[in-house]
């Protein structure tokens, strides 16, 4: 499954992402700095009606949100492993606990503790075509 | 009739440091924060995230700021801790300590939301800002500006919805290929440089928020271009023997037209938020307040628009306990406490 967005359509491939992705958990997102991972992120946000100031985890490794699942209030964390040096900080800051916690979870640079991974994650690449335009890709498994 | 002083201890733990702190009618007796020696193993740098740290740290800490305070643990009046956001394991370390303190000393406890403790550093030291007054909070993790109308009361008006100021610092040196924390680099360099010389966009977001990451993408471009253009420009790309020459021998400019960017957008937003509010007390709060560059700026801009500027001792910028005593100080003042069954939250919603 393949898109090309930019910020003009950025709202409507969010909503397609997850339509292509239904009942989906854990995603992985890959991409270089500056490529759109956490404004792509936002977008997810803001689709699925999180409520929440929706930033960038860098520093916090874990953002936990709110949003409304049919009637029901479900969290859904938005983390980043930029900060971790591997498998081992990743767990001890709580990913893990997040990762199997059956809610949704996004990912950012996942590279650096890829071990930590349910088996069932959906890879998501994100790259750069031009100044405005990205690509964003959902791996087949 | 005497009244007597109120003694608060505070204990903060959301992030990477252990800190515990003393206050006594406002006054901070210690503000101790955990000399972190796990850093070491790592280089520095890497912080800590365990909790594990946390736990090993808190009695040592709190015992540490207790005795550097000449106080004792049953002349205190109430436990302040903080109780959002941040990482849930780190919260809850802080969290139960203090519960436990509190609940064998029969003593009152007090839940402090880490940023508002941020705003609060401002109240710490003479000169203080009159009410209300406006404040940016800038740090590794959050970008903010709020309205502090009463210490009880404060409004978030602004924040970034992408990346903090500071991990704009932290990640365009990233990009230039300098080391973890690359941000106080930046401003090293940026010291002997032209800060007009290269150009970034300052993007056009409503409100009074902010955002960051376009300038990480358009720096990204400007790398890769060799400094030609910073828009995506297939004929300018260089190799990466040319990127790190470009770098190499453009690296003051480079650091000071960054860090210019990024304090312009900072100091544009706050103005905005002074004409809109029509509030001229303004303050700083947060690590990235050390920013020489956004220091000068802020000073210049407080006297070109008559505003009253105030920036707190450094200690209490960068997360520390001190903040959580002020807070929890005047929160036990306004009879604000917390039973036992507040649970710590990672969640960073007022």
């Amino acid at each position: 499954m393949e898109w090309t967005f930019s910020l003009d359509n950025i709202n409507e491939v969010a909503k397609e992402f997850w339509k292509a992705a239904d009942g989906k958990k854990v995603f992985a997102f890959h991409g270089q700095m500056g490529a759109g991972k956490t404004t792509f992120i936002h977008a997810l946000c803001d689709a699925k009606g999180v409520k929440d100031v929706v930033g960038s985890p860098t520093f916090s490794i874990i953002n936990e949100y709110v949003y409304d699942c049919e009637g029901t209030k479900k969290a859904l964390f938005h983390m980043d492993l930029y900060r971790v040096k591997d498998e081992e900080e990743a767990l001890r800051a709580g990913v893990e606990d997040a990762l199997f916690s059956g809610f949704i979870c996004l990912v950012e640079w996942p590279q650096k503790a890829p071990g930590i991974f349910p088996e069932d994650v959906v890879h998501v690449y994100i790259n750069l075509i031009n100044n405005s335009t990205r690509r964003l890709k959902i791996a087949d498994n | 009739m005497q009244f007597m002083p109120v003694t608060i201890l505070a204990v903060e733990s959301s992030c990477d440091e252990t800190s515990a702190s003393v206050c006594v009618d406002g006054k901070i007796l210690s503000n101790y924060i955990a000399n972190q020696t796990v850093h070491e193993k790592y280089g520095g740098v890497v912080p800590e995230l365990a909790s594990r740290a946390h736990m090993q740290n808190i009695v040592p800490v709190v015992d540490a700021a207790i005795k550097e305070a000449n106080c004792q643990l049953k002349n205190i009046d109430a436990i302040a801790f903080t109780q959002a956001p941040g990482l849930i394991g780190s919260l809850l370390v802080g969290g139960q300590f203090a519960k436990s303190l509190a609940l064998s000393l029969n003593k009152p406890l007090i839940a402090v939301h880490h940023m508002q403790a941020h705003v609060l550093a401002n109240l710490i030291a003479e000169p203080k800002p009159s009410f209300p007054f406006l404040c940016l909070t800038v740090s590794g993790g959050h970008t903010q500006i709020v309205v502090c109308e009463s210490p009880t009361s404060m409004k978030v008006i602004g924040e970034t919805i992408d990346d903090a100021a500071g991990e704009a610092f932290d990640k365009s040196a990233k990009l230039l290929g300098l080391p973890y924390p690359g941000g106080p680099l930046i401003d090293k360099y940026a010291k002997e440089g032209d800060a007009t010389r290269f150009k970034f966009p300052e993007p056009q977001i409503p409100d009074l928020n902010f955002s960051f990451s376009g300038l990480k993408t358009s720096i990204l471009y400007f790398l890769q271009n060799a400094g030609k253009s910073n828009l995506f420009k297939e004929e300018f790309t260089a190799t990466e023997e040319e990127k790190k020459e470009f770098i190499n021998n453009n690296l003051a400019d480079i650091c000071a037209s960054i860090q210019h960017r990024i304090v312009t957008i900072l100091i544009n937003k706050l103005k905005k938020a002074s004409i809109e509010t029509g509030i001229y007390n303004i303050c700083l709060a947060g690590g990235v307040s050390a920013n020489s560059g956004l220091r000068k700026a802020f000073e210049e801009a407080g006297k070109k628009y008559h505003w009253q500027t105030f920036i707190p001792a450094f200690e209490y910028c960068t997360d520390n306990a001190g903040m959580i005593a002020i807070t929890g100080y005047y929160k036990f003042l306004a009879g604000q406490f917390a039973d036992l069954s507040v649970s710590s939250t990672a969640r960073a919603e007022w």
